[in-house]
C-alpha cells in the first residue's frame, strides 16, 4: 500500500501538469520526471521507514517479552516467597524441607528491602484451642528467627497466630493435618524486585 | 429418714490409689498411669427424694405457674443431688400438706410454691418442708418478672438456688450462663454466644464477623472479655454485658493476645502475650485502664491461666520442660515458682490443657491426651495434694476445656461424639453427663458466676 501510495500520486502530478497548457498546443514537453537519483531516494526513503517500523515493532516486542519475562520471574518469586511451610506435629522446629523453602525466601528478601511479610501460624485440630493459639505463634516465631539469622531485619515481619481457626483443609486426617500444622506468608508492602541475573533466567 | 442422712447427699469422692477398688454397683473403668492409677470410679451417693407439690396461683392463666414449676424442677434435677418428683397430679394442689401422704410416696423434702400477682409481675412464694419431721424448714419469697421479660428464667432459676442453699448450705449454678465461641458453618467465622445454665435462652453475643474466643467472666457476672481477631490481629476486649460498651486492652507490647481471666477481685485479668519481644503471662490494670505486670514467660509459653478462689494462686498451662506436651503448673498469682500438677513421666509426657480453678476449692480441671488411642479426656486434680489425686471424668469420644460451674460440683465441656459436636455437663460427683447443646460447632465454654445474690429482686430468701 506504502508503495502504490508513493507511486500513484507522482504519476497524478505528472498528468495534470501535462493537461495544463493554454490554448496553444504546447510544444511537446521535454521528457521530463523524476529523475533516477530522485527515485533511489524516494526508495531509500520508504526503505527507511520501512525498516524504522518494523524495528520499532521488534524493540516493542522485546520490551514486552521482557516485561512478560519479569511478570513471570515476579510471578515466581512472588510463589517462592509466600510458599507455606509445614511442621511436624506439636512441633515448631523448621524441617530440612522447609528450610530448603526458607532459604529461598532469604535472597528474594535480600533483593527486594521494601518488601514486608506478615507470618501467619496456623496448627491442626487436634489438641486445645488455646494451646493452640500458642503454637502457631511458636512456629511464626520459629520461621522468623531463622530469616532473621540470614541478616534480614526483625521489623520487616509482623506475626500472628491462628491456631487451629483457619485450617486450609476442612477435614480430619492425617493429610489435612500435615496441611493444616503450617506458617503462612503474606505481602503487606512493597514490590518484588528482579534483578539482572534474575531476568535472564 | 433423719438429719444425718444429709450428709450422705456429699459427694463422695473416690481416689484409687495404686489398686482399683470395686464398689457395689460403681463403674469402673481402668486407666494406666505412672504412678497414679486412673479410672471412672464414682460411689452412688444418696440421693434424698424431692418433691415438687404442683405451684397454686390466683392468676388468669396457668401459663406462668406451670412455667415457674417447671423451671425449678429441672433445675432441681440438673443438681444432681436429688431424685425430683414434679409433674405431680394436680389434686395435689392446694389444702393442708398432708405429711403422712408424701413421705408414703416417698419423699424426705416437699417443696410448695404459690405465684401471686403483684402489679407488674409476680411474687413466689416457696416453702421447703422436711416430711420426716412434718415442718417447714424455709421459706422464701421472690420478685417474678413477667413470662415475657428477659428476666423471667433468670429469676426463677433464683428461687432454684436459694432451695439449694436451704437444702445443702452450698451454692447453686441455677443461676448462670454460659458464654462460648460458635465456628460459622463455613469455618471462616467465630462468633461468642450464650445460654442458661439449663441450656436455654441460646442468643448470640458478638457480631464481628471475625474469629473470636476464650471468653471468662467479671466476678459478678456483669462483663466478659475475650480475644478477637477483628482488628487483624488477636487482641483482648472487655464487653459490658449490661450498657454493651466494649473496651480495649491496650496492646503497649508486640505480640498476640490470648487467654485472658479475671482475677476474683474483678480489678485486673490476666492473659498471654506470644510471639513478641518478652512473651509470657500478663496482667492488666482494669480500674487504672493501663499498665502490664509481667509474670512469667520464656522461650516457653505459659498460657490458659486460671485464679484460686481467693486469687493467691494461678493454674496455668506451659511447655516449660523443653518437650513439645504442654503440662499443668500451679504457681502464686505474682508469679514465682510453678509447682507440676498434670502426671507427667520422662519419656511418656503426656499432653494436658485447658486448666480451669473450681470457684469453690482446691480442684483443678484440665483435659488431657489418654490412653491407646490418644483421645482427650476431662480430669479434676485435687492441688492441695499436688495433683497426685487425680480423677478421670469421661470415657468417650474427646472431651475438652472444662470450666466449672458456679457450685463447684459440675463441669462444662466440648464433647466430640460420632454424631458430632455439643456442650456437656458432667456432675463431678456421680459421673452423670447430660448433653446441654447438640449439633454446633462450639469452642471453649466458659460457666459465668452465680447471679443469685441477694438483690432487691429477693423480697425475703432466707431461712427463719
Amino acid at each position: 500500500m506504502r508503495i502504490r501510495g508513493f507511486i500513484v500520486p507522482a504519476v497524478a502530478a505528472l498528468v495534470l501538469t501535462a493537461a495544463c497548457g493554454g490554448n496553444e498546443p504546447p510544444p511537446p514537453p521535454a521528457p521530463t520526471g523524476p529523475t533516477q537519483a530522485e527515485i533511489d531516494a524516494a526508495n531509500q526513503a520508504r526503505q527507511d521507514s520501512i525498516d524504522a517500523a518494523n524495528a520499532a515493532r521488534e524493540a516493542a516486542a522485546a520490551a514486552r517479552a521482557a516485561e512478560q519475562r519479569r511478570q513471570q520471574e515476579m510471578r515466581r518469586l512472588r510463589t517462592t516467597l509466600t510458599d507455606i511451610v509445614h511442621f511436624e506435629y506439636d512441633m515448631a522446629d523448621i524441617t530440612p524441607e522447609s528450610e530448603r523453602k526458607l532459604r529461598a525466601k532469604v535472597d528474594i528478601l535480600r533483593n527486594s528491602p521494601d518488601i514486608r511479610l506478615r507470618l501467619e501460624g496456623h496448627a491442626d485440630e487436634r489438641g486445645s484451642n488455646e494451646y493452640n493459639q500458642a503454637l502457631g505463634s511458636a512456629r511464626a516465631q520459629s520461621v522468623r528467627d531463622f530469616l532473621t539469622g540470614f541478616g534480614i531485619s526483625a521489623s520487616r515481619f509482623a506475626m500472628v497466630s491462628y491456631g487451629e481457626e483457619r485450617p486450609l483443609v476442612n477435614r480430619s486426617d492425617e493429610e489435612a493435618w500435615a496441611q493444616n500444622r503450617r506458617v503462612e506468608f503474606k505481602i503487606t508492602a512493597g514490590e518484588i524486585q528482579v534483578s539482572d541475573r534474575d531476568d535472564r533466567q | 429418714m433423719t438429719r444425718w442422712m444429709r450428709f450422705w447427699t456429699m459427694p463422695a469422692l473416690v481416689f484409687i490409689g495404686g489398686f482399683l477398688i470395686s464398689v457395689g454397683s460403681a463403674r469402673a473403668q481402668e486407666e494406666e498411669f505412672p504412678g497414679v492409677t486412673l479410672g471412672l470410679l464414682y460411689e452412688t451417693a444418696y440421693q434424698p427424694a424431692l418433691a415438687l407439690k404442683p405451684f397454686a396461683g390466683r392468676l388468669g392463666g396457668e401459663g406462668p405457674v406451670a412455667q415457674v414449676e417447671a423451671i425449678i424442677g429441672r433445675d432441681l434435677r440438673y443438681t444432681d443431688r436429688l431424685q425430683v418428683m414434679d409433674s405431680l397430679p394436680e389434686a395435689l394442689v392446694g389444702g393442708d400438706i398432708d405429711y403422712g401422704l408424701w413421705d408414703k410416696l416417698g419423699a424426705v423434702w416437699l417443696l410448695s410454691g404459690r405465684l401471686e400477682g403483684a402489679g407488674e409481675g409476680y411474687v413466689l412464694s416457696v416453702e421447703l418442708h422436711d416430711v420426716v419431721y412434718g415442718e417447714v424448714r424455709n421459706r422464701g419469697r421472690f420478685r417474678i418478672p413477667d413470662a415475657e421479660s428477659p428476666d423471667f428464667r433468670l429469676a426463677t432459676h433464683i428461687v432454684s438456688d436459694a432451695v439449694v442453699r436451704w437444702l445443702f448450705d452450698e451454692p447453686g449454678m441455677a443461676a448462670s450462663r454460659i458464654a462460648f465461641s460458635r465456628r460459622s458453618d463455613d469455618g471462616q467465622t467465630q462468633e461468642l454466644y450464650m445460654i442458661d445454665s439449663d441450656g436455654e435462652n441460646f442468643r448470640r453475643v458478638t457480631r464481628y464477623g471475625s474469629i473470636t474466643l476464650s471468653p471468662t467472666w467479671s466476678p459478678d457476672g456483669k462483663r466478659i472479655a475475650y480475644t478477637s481477631y477483628k482488628s487483624d490481629f488477636p487482641r483482648i476486649y472487655e464487653l459490658n454485658l449490661e450498657t454493651g460498651e466494649e473496651r480495649l486492652l491496650e496492646p503497649v507490647r508486640e505480640g498476640d493476645y490470648i487467654t485472658p481471666t479475671y482475677n476474683p477481685n474483678g480489678r485486673e485479668i490476666a492473659f498471654t502475650i506470644t510471639g513478641g519481644a518478652q512473651s509470657g503471662l500478663f496482667t492488666y490494670d482494669l480500674e487504672r485502664d493501663c499498665c502490664l505486670t509481667h509474670l512469667s514467660g520464656g522461650r516457653w509459653n505459659d498460657l490458659s491461666p486460671t485464679y484460686s478462689p481467693d486469687g493467691r494462686w494461678l493454674a496455668l498451662n506451659s511447655n516449660r520442660l523443653g518437650t513439645a506436651t504442654p503440662q499443668i503448673y500451679v504457681m502464686p498469682a505474682g508469679g514465682g515458682e510453678a509447682d507440676l500438677i498434670s502426671p507427667y513421666l520422662h519419656g511418656n509426657e503426656g499432653y494436658y490443657t485447658s486448666p480451669d480453678w473450681s470457684p469453690v476449692g482446691d480442684f483443678v480441671a484440665f483435659h488431657g491426651r489418654i490412653g491407646r488411642f490418644g483421645r482427650y479426656q476431662i480430669l479434676v486434680a485435687d492441688v492441695s495434694d499436688r495433683g497426685r489425686r487425680l480423677r478421670q471424668l469421661t470415657s468417650e469420644g474427646n472431651n475438652e476445656d472444662p470450666s466449672w460451674a458456679p457450685d463447684g460440683r459440675h463441669l462444662v465441656f466440648v464433647g466430640r461424639r460420632d454424631w458430632g459436636t455439643g456442650l456437656m455437663v458432667v456432675d463431678t460427683a456421680t459421673g452423670n453427663i447430660r448433653l446441654l447443646l447438640r449439633g454446633l460447632d462450639i469452642r471453649i465454654p466458659e460457666w459465668g458466676p452465680s447471679l443469685a445474690v441477694d438483690g432487691p429482686d429477693t423480697l425475703r430468701g432466707g431461712g427463719f
